[in-house]
């Protein structure tokens, strides 16, 4: 009992970045198979799944008077694309047995909401996919987890999905 | 150095079919029992800096915990990482800073000396790598190799279908304001697999 509890102390943060992107639930499987399911069930972190949800208004351009009356139901959308993401999350944690994880949904650009998720909880390590923000097909280091390199304050692990290898 | 870099087929560690077995093993995704643990190919970057020592430590605390003595004595479950150093080839000329100079040509004495020099760096550097490894009780397999360090990192990687790659954050071009030097930038671009990238404690970070 006494060695649970001095790990339990002992833990630490993970927080896991996750947006509606294959890859981003790829790098959440994928941590979760390296980083977690060998440990069960004393686990070395506490898992964080965050998701940045963008705000209304950054994901339309503003300009036209009329466009007010649509951001309710951009945001609906947005809403829905939240909650699915969180259930995906959840299907992959369950799917690991890894249980005691807390799914955190959060507005705003995904690499504040990453950076200020971090400082939050002390964790420390930060964990996204390559491509971070939704499905931008260049093979390249996405703007999120490029600028999560850049600026979180803890280790960050950058998870890039290996080609098949033919 | 394009001599080395053939295809996947040459690779610089352990033979073919054990590296097959591991990539089937990755791709299977049911949860596996407590025996047959997945193991992870980790390769950490070392070099002079005191950040990379630091990630070699933090590599060596954070993921290879359950190195427990009842556990080493069965050889199968530790760990095995690989330690990477890169040599940054020598400039055999040197020019001169006055206007009208040719370049001059180092003496071979020079040569051979700095790269006696180069040499016992390397030693030393992956001689305390390894010694932090013997410590945690994992096993460790060292590899040196000369070139650019951003790209023979990333080259290396490839070869050995490497699992994860550990880099400090700032290596040797210390830009004291920048939390991320342009070598790990680089990796974290261009490397194929997943890449961890280990600030320095707050503490140490002063700016």
């Amino acid at each position: 009992m006494e060695d649970t509890r001095q790990e339990r102390q002992r833990q630490e943060v993970m927080v896991v970045g996750v947006d509606e992107s294959e890859l981003s639930l790829y790098a959440l499987q994928w941590t979760l198979d390296r980083f977690f399911a060998p440990y069960a069930p004393h686990f070395p972190f506490k898992l964080i799944v965050v998701h940045a949800k963008p705000s209304p208004t950054s994901a339309i351009s503003l300009g036209d008077p009329g466009v007010i009356e649509v951001l309710p139901i951009i945001d609906a959308d947005l809403k829905k694309v939240a909650a699915w993401v969180t259930q995906k999350a959840k299907d992959i944690c369950n799917s690991r047995s890894v249980h005691d994880v807390t799914f955190q949904v959060m507005e705003g650009d995904a690499r504040n909401v990453l950076c200020d998720a971090v400082e939050k909880h002390h964790a420390s390590v930060l964990v996204v996919g390559s491509r971070g923000h939704g499905a931008i097909k260049r093979a390249v280091l996405g703007s999120v987890s490029d600028y999560c390199s850049h600026h979180a304050h803890c280790t960050v692990m950058i998870v890039k999905r290996p080609k098949i290898e033919g | 150095m394009d001599a080395t870099t053939a295809t996947g087929t040459a690779p610089l560690a352990a033979g073919g079919p054990v590296e097959e077995s591991t990539v089937v093993g990755m791709v299977m995704q049911e949860p596996v029992a407590a025996e047959t643990k997945l193991k992870m190919k980790v390769m950490v970057a070392v070099d002079e800096s005191e950040g990379s020592f630091y990630a070699l430590r933090w590599t060596l605390d954070h993921l290879l915990r359950r190195s427990s003595p009842a556990l080493a004595a069965d050889g199968d479950e530790v760990e095995m990482i690989t330690l990477v150093h890169v040599q940054q080839p020598f400039q055999h000329y040197a020019f001169p800073a006055g206007p009208g100079g040719a370049a001059f040509y180092a003496a071979s004495s020079v040569v051979e000396s700095v790269r006696k020099a180069q040499e016992e760096n390397s030693a030393l550097i992956l001689s305390r790598a390894l010694h932090m490894c013997k410590e945690s009780m994992v096993k460790a397999e060292t590899l040196i190799l000369i070139g650019d360090p951003k790209d023979m990192i990333c080259q290396a990687t490839e070869q050995m279908h490497t699992d994860l790659l550990v880099v400090g954050s700032r290596g040797l071009g210390k830009i004291k304001r920048a939390f991320l030097g342009s070598g790990s930038d680089y990796c974290a671009h261009h490397a194929k697999c997943p890449i961890l990238i280990v600030k320095p404690p707050k503490e140490a970070s002063k700016q």
